[in-house]
């Protein structure tokens, strides 16, 4: 173990030998400042080892053989150790990435660079107060230093307008310190803990001086407009050691130590600049379109969600540095890493960074960064941000608790923005394809391999399973691997993953849980063989919908809270890449994102607020909640899976998602990924049952969100011109009724939501690939413009055909039985009134349906499609295999049901159906699938052989052998009659379609984005306008904190 | 409950009854045509012409085709009309005439009405005559919103007799007048018979066919053996349709003459209004159906 003061020593040392050296050998002074940084890593990493895998002790290091407060002492820890790395490695790794800079700025940059990581490292380790003020006076002069080396002129004025600062804060720390020394007679700082220095008098003053001081230093909301014209100035790779180093780990412990001194009292006043700067600075990146400036108020955001975990420290017990350490690690390495980024991209604009489209590794770090900011698993800021939340809910911190989700979901918001400019945006005309050098490359590499270090790390040291050890998730990651294949070969590889974790899985799975790994893993490995269709490597594409699956995977077996909330939001973002893919879809997979997290954090506070402190909560143990908090418990998990089954009023992300994703990416997020949604609906269902909730049954509520879901979802669907957007809208409209089926929290309503769970997979799923194939051929999903194409196309035809009647419900097919079982469920529900909306909704699906086949397959064929082909082979296989399935279970479905029917009984005794023999029997009535077959097949055969038999002389005319309105018509345009096919409907009920809800949720998103562009305008650029908010600041902390 | 179950001896019943009602309907079609004609003071079609048309219709030596779904629509539509019949049982208490209803209950006959209906709309899709699609988007339109007074309806009996069978919500109103759903829950009667006019193609809920504004809607293009077919189907679809009605509402038929009255009686209530009442249009009629027939169906579920 070495001493620290040698790696104080060792910074100075080596800053004071460049100094000596001639100013022409910049080479050797480059050399020692790297050796001099990496020597310094190397022993904060092997103080890291030491604490980490020896189980070191902390260590007090005294000064001049004396303790405190005769002389400076040193305090060495965990906490210290892994700073300093952190410190000393972003120093090391922004110096290689600087090599250019530095050699052209010469050995005096170097000796600030080299000083400025001692100072922080010294500010870091140290004890002593007035130390701590000296290092701050150091890394105040070598940022000032570093930034005005900068040739920009901006920056020479964003160096200045900090110095100004700068000197405001030094003043008040030094006040601070003489009236705190004054006080209790020593500068140390645990021996002012000791004093009890706010007691005495003057103390509450000195404290409140040296803390503004040190907070003023995280450049917190509003006293920040100075630090942000220090980021979007500054050498990229220095902005990245101001973010991580300076402002994420040096201040922020600062502020951790100076809390020893003011105690208890002084937490809530941390938490509360921190939310407000996490908060604000997050909405105030909203609107923002440059890159270093949006990654700046995202510094500001980060440290402030920082300072809120150091405030709660009084509720986080052992779990503190957990948390703090992993939302600090992973702020840092992720904004380091995309400082390094930034400057590589030729421009500031957000969509300039497109040129990372071509560079897969770098857009590989970049997306893990954005990963790690938001919190994602399996990254620290993920498990941090799950034991956060449950300390907050244990303590009943629910304000706390909501502003930080809410400010969590605006930060995610304006990341995955971007990263869809980056997928899908254009860069503007001549920029020029960066070529950054091999080393400033493996930099940003460096970053991204500690990112998915730490999320190892965290995922050993969190008390849940780690979530790298799963194996449906490095199976999905593994892809990443295999990138470089032909898509055929991975395509075969996903199908056998699937294929092969649900052989192992099943014999584990209980009947509800077969179904659903049914339709998620052999469904998705049967959509997949559409997939084959597909030519050249699909980068990306195998990652995403693997990552998406794994999860849905991980979703059904979940058993304690965790594990499905982890499995929730891994299947969130994988179908996020897999949406994001489509050619349009950029604004609809951000939006569904939005809601998606949204929903997910929902999830989290409510699983936080049941576990209610305790470490491991079992999914299954929500029965055993209680009031007055079950009911919130359940409002918030059920609005969460809500918002994936695309529920009425949160519903606005589905259309544009599911018909702009691609061909075989549509079925997969529509038949599979909302069956998600109506599992944890199910299972929250069979856990908490009704629960009351200011006197109205949430049951009920959601018999009302069913039934309106279905009415709208059907009626919308029945208005669209595209193809896709039909199907989505119409999906929509079922999953209402399997929502509504679910909420009757009756037996046979849970086996209609089963029946509707496969029913919708089969037939959902084969209408998106007959649509998405015909959209292939024909380049367009507008209805309108195709017509005609039965002949072309027979076997799409016939999908399709076979698909609308099973959705409709109209016997002989599949779909009837779900009818069927609606019926015979509804007769025991107390609430009858949503029963009325859910019946006008069955019939505008007939609207649609024929809709659908009438104006594609229909009518007239237009010029341009007389040529076309049949859809594509690998397209049409997976549909006809889904014919074959609805066939069989049309005639059989107690081969799905009958076991799930039983296993139903232990939650809702009785009322099951008998499937003895060939009839289903229910308590009420009887259906016998096969005999019905047999019944209309033949009626339908002798009726058909008739006609073949007396009209076997019709001669084939061809198209336009009609005559209408006193003439035969030639152009397919004006008689395909297609075109807003439903005008008198939408007279009668047109007013039902109206986008409230759209307008809803876009008056809400323009309001945040203009409230925060008003606010920005407080940032003037001026410096003495920054003074006077930092005195403002100054004052409004000292009310809060002391005055009030 | 336990349905008995499927004997070859109920296929030469099943055609029975199909012969019986065909005929019948044929018959009845006519007769409601020609009282229509009456009250207009015309003179009105012989009561024999359905078959003269179904002959004539047969004989026609050329006949041309658009395609297969063309050739289709009408073996699903005359397919829907036999199904229908078939699936309910025809005489209370008659095994003869119970016909396949072993295989389902009332929902299976509530939604085995659109297997005609969808199937004749592709068939009449495929000739791309606009007429044929227009007319096609107006029934659709008409029929969703004619379609819920009914539902709410048969909801309401379902749960009054707590049971989906329709020969035991028949039995349950055996044993006098009184006993039939009419006079116990006349709520539902009322709104299942509004929402019953606008099934049966009669003013003022006729825009679909629509005589002298178009043509003659889906079936534009229709003619030779295909409307020979179809024709049938008119001959039983009302009647199969009317048979749920009965058995649902006028307390079933236990003969074959009493079956004849009530199904005359039944159909007499839309020729009634039919020749009162002007035509309207599909956006009227949805409004008619959700303004006036709506709400008492909603009474019928709520108060039950």
């Amino acid at each position: 173990m070495v001493n620290a003061l040698i790696l104080i020593a060792l910074g100075l040392g080596a800053a004071f030998l460049i100094g000596l050296l001639p100013s022409r050998w910049r080479g050797l002074a480059y050399a020692i400042t790297l050796a001099a940084l990496a020597a310094m890593a190397a022993i904060a990493g092997g103080w890291v080892w030491y604490f980490a895998m020896e189980g070191g002790q902390a260590l007090e290091i005294h000064t001049a053989g004396t303790p405190p407060p005769f002389a400076v002492a040193l305090h060495l820890g965990m906490a210290e150790a892994v700073l300093t790395l952190l410190v000393t490695v972003t120093s090391l790794l922004s110096a290689i990435y600087l090599k250019d800079t530095l050699h052209r700025l010469g050995r005096r940059a170097m000796a600030v660079l080299l000083i400025l990581t001692m100072s922080l490292a010294g500010i870091i380790l140290t004890r002593d107060l007035f130390n701590l003020y000296v290092f701050i006076e150091l890394m105040v002069i070598a940022t000032a230093g570093l930034v005005l080396l900068s040739a920009s002129r901006f920056a020479l004025g964003a160096g200045f307008k900090y110095l100004i600062i700068s000197q405001l804060v030094s003043i008040l720390m030094l006040i601070g310190l003489i009236f705190a020394y004054h006080a209790t007679g020593t500068l140390n700082i645990d021996g002012m803990a000791d004093a009890a220095l706010i007691t005495r008098q003057g103390g509450m003053l000195a404290f409140f001086l040296l803390f503004i001081a040190m907070l003023a230093e995280l450049k917190p909301f509003p006293a920040n407009g100075w630090a942000l014209d220090l980021y979007e100035s500054a050498h990229p790779a220095f902005s990245a050691i101001l973010s991580s180093a300076i402002a994420g780990a040096a201040a922020l412990y600062a502020v951790d130590k100076l809390l020893l001194i003011g105690g208890t009292e002084w937490l809530p006043v941390a938490t509360a600049v921190g939310l407000t700067s996490f908060v604000a600075a997050n909405l105030l990146a909203l609107p923002q379109d440059k890159d270093r400036r949006l990654l700046g108020y995202s510094s500001i955001g980060q440290v402030g969600l920082i300072l809120v975990v150091i405030g709660q420290q009084d509720i986080l017990g052992d779990d503190y540095l957990f948390i703090a350490g992993g939302i600090l690690l992973s702020h840092a390495v992720a904004k380091a890493g995309l400082f390094w980024l930034s400057g590589f991209i030729p421009e500031q604009g957000l969509s300039a960074w497109s040129v990372l489209r071509q560079r897969p590794l770098l857009l590989f770090g970049f997306v893990t960064f954005i990963a790690m900011l938001t919190g994602l698993p399996p990254f620290p800021g993920f498990y941090a941000k799950w034991e956060l939340m449950g300390a907050l809910a244990d303590a009943d911190r629910i304000g706390v608790m909501i502003l930080l989700l809410f400010a969590a979901l605006v930060e995610a918001a304006y990341l995955f923005r971007w990263f869809g400019y980056v997928i899908k945006r254009e860069p503007n005309e001549g920029i020029a394809q960066p070529r950054p050098p091999l080393r400033k490359c493996l930099v940003v590499h460096s970053a991204t391999a500690i990112g998915w270090g730490l999320a190892w790390v965290w995922g050993e040291l969190s008390v849940h399973a780690n979530l790298l050890h799963a194996l449906p998730l490095l199976f999905a990651l593994g892809f990443l691997l295999i990138e470089g294949l032909p898509a055929w070969l991975k395509n075969s590889v996903a199908i056998a993953g699937l294929l092969a974790w649900f052989w192992l899985s099943y014999p584990g799975y209980d009947p509800m849980q077969l179904i659903f790994g049914a339709v998620i893993l052999v469904g998705g490995a049967l959509i997949l063989l559409a997939s084959y269709h597909a030519h050249g490597k699909r980068i990306g594409f195998y990652p995403s919908a693997m990552l998406m699956y794994a999860g849905l995977a991980m979703l059904i077996v979940a058993e304690t809270s965790f594990q499905f909330f982890a499995a929730w939001e891994l299947l969130t973002i994988g179908s996020y890449f897999l949406i994001l893919r489509g050619k349009h879809s950029e604004p609809h997979a951000l939006s569904y994102l939005v809601f998606s997290l949204g929903g997910a954090f929902l999830i989290l506070a409510g699983f936080s607020l049941a576990a209610q402190g305790a470490d491991i909560f079992l999914v299954s143990a929500l029965s055993e909640l209680s009031e007055p908090l079950a009911p919130w418990i359940f409002a918030l998990l059920a609005i969460g899976f809500m918002t994936k089954t695309a529920a009425i009023g949160l519903h606005i992300w589905l259309p544009g998602a599911h018909a702009e994703a691609e061909t075989d990416v549509s079925p997969m997020v529509s038949g599979i990924l909302l069956k998600a949604g109506v599992f944890g609906l199910i299972t929250l269902a069979l856990t908490m049952g009704k629960q009351q909730l200011f006197g109205i049954e949430l049951t009920h509520v959601m018999l009302w969100i069913g039934a309106l879901s279905a009415l709208i979802g059907n009626l919308l669907a029945a208005f669209q011109e595209d193809a896709k957007r039909l199907l989505a809208y119409s999906s929509i409209g079922q999953m209402g009724y399997a929502l509504f089926g679910i909420a009757m929290m009756n037996h046979l309503g849970l086996l209609m939501a089963l029946m509707f769970v496969i029913n919708h997979y089969i037939y959902k799923s084969m209408l998106f690939l007959s649509v998405g194939g015909i959209a292939k051929r024909t380049g367009t999903r507008d209805m309108y413009r195709m017509g005609g194409l039965i002949t072309l196309m027979p076997l799409s035809f016939i999908a399709v055909l076979i698909g609308i009647i099973a959705v409709s419900g109209v016997p002989p097919l599949s779909g009837f039985g779900g009818r069927w079982i609606t019926y015979n469920a509804i007769i025991d529900i107390e609430t009858r009134l949503p029963l009325v909306i859910l019946f006008l909704a069955g019939p505008i699906a007939f609207l649609y349906l024929f809709r659908l086949i009438h104006t594609i397959f229909l009518g007239q064929l237009k010029d341009e499609h007389r040529k076309l082909k049949e859809a594509p082979f690998w397209i049409l296989l997976p549909q006809m295999i889904f014919v074959v399935c609805l066939m069989i279970f049309a005639l059989v479905p107690g081969l799905a049901l009958r076991h799930v029917d039983n296993y139903i009984n232990q939650f809702y005794p009785g009322g099951g159906l008998d499937w003895a023999g060939l009839t289903i029997t229910s308590q009420y009535g009887y259906w016998a699938p096969i005999p019905i077959m047999v019944v209309v097949g033949a009626i339908f055969a002798t009726l058909f052989l008739w006609l073949v038999f007396v009209n076997r002389k019709a001669q084939k005319v061809k198209q336009f052998n009609i005559v209408f309105a006193a003439e035969r018509p030639h152009r397919p345009e004006t008689t395909h009659f297609a075109w807003n096919f439903f005008a008198p409907y939408r007279k009668a009920l047109g007013f039902l379609t109206e986008p409230y809800v759209t307008r809803f949720w876009e008056t809400i998103s323009e309001a945040l984005h203009s409230g925060a562009d008003l606010t920005r305008r407080i940032y003037t650029g001026n410096g003495q306008t920054y003074a006077i908010h930092l005195l403002a600041f100054v004052v409004a902390v000292y009310l809060l904190g002391v005055g009030l | 409950m336990t349905p008995s179950s499927f004997e070859w001896i109920q296929i030469p019943y099943a055609l029975l009854t199909l012969f019986i009602v065909v005929n019948f309907g044929m018959l009845l079609t006519a007769l409601m045509q020609k009282i229509g004609a009456r009250v207009g003071r015309r003179h009105g079609i012989p009561i024999w012409q359905n078959y003269a048309d179904l002959i004539k219709n047969y004989a026609l030596r050329t006949s041309i085709t658009h395609g297969v779904m063309f050739y289709l629509g009408p073996v699903f539509r005359l397919s829907g009309g036999v199904g229908l019949l078939l699936f309910v049982p025809t005489i209370y208490g008659s095994v003869m005439f119970a016909n396949f209803s072993f295989a389902g209950d009332l929902i299976l006959a509530l939604y085995f009405v659109f297997f005609g209906t969808l199937g004749m709309a592709l068939g009449a899709g495929e000739s791309g005559h606009p007429y044929s699609a227009i007319g096609i988007t107006r029934g659709l339109s008409q029929v969703t919103a004619a379609e819920l007074p009914f539902a709410l309806a048969v909801f309401a009996i379902a749960l009054q007799y707590q049971t989906l069978s329709i020969t035991e919500i028949v039995a349950a109103q055996q044993g006098g007048v009184s006993n039939w759903t009419l006079f116990t829950n006349p709520l539902a009667v009322t709104a299942a018979m509004l929402g019953f006019l606008g099934s049966m193609m009669r003013p003022p809920f006729d825009v679909v066919l629509a005589p002298q504004e178009i043509p003659i809607g889906p079936p534009t293009e229709y003619h030779s053996s295909y409307l020979a077919l179809m024709q049938t189907n008119r001959a039983i679809f009302p009647i199969a349709k009317i048979v749920v009605y009965m058995n649902l509402f006028f307390g079933g038929a236990a003969s074959w003459p009493v079956f004849f009255f009530k199904v005359f009686c039944i159909y007499m209530v839309s020729v009634f209004v039919g020749v009162v009442f002007p035509r309207f249009r599909v956006e009227q009629s949805i409004r008619w159906f959700l303004v006036w027939a709506v709400p008492i169906g909603v009474a019928a579920i709520l108060l039950v």
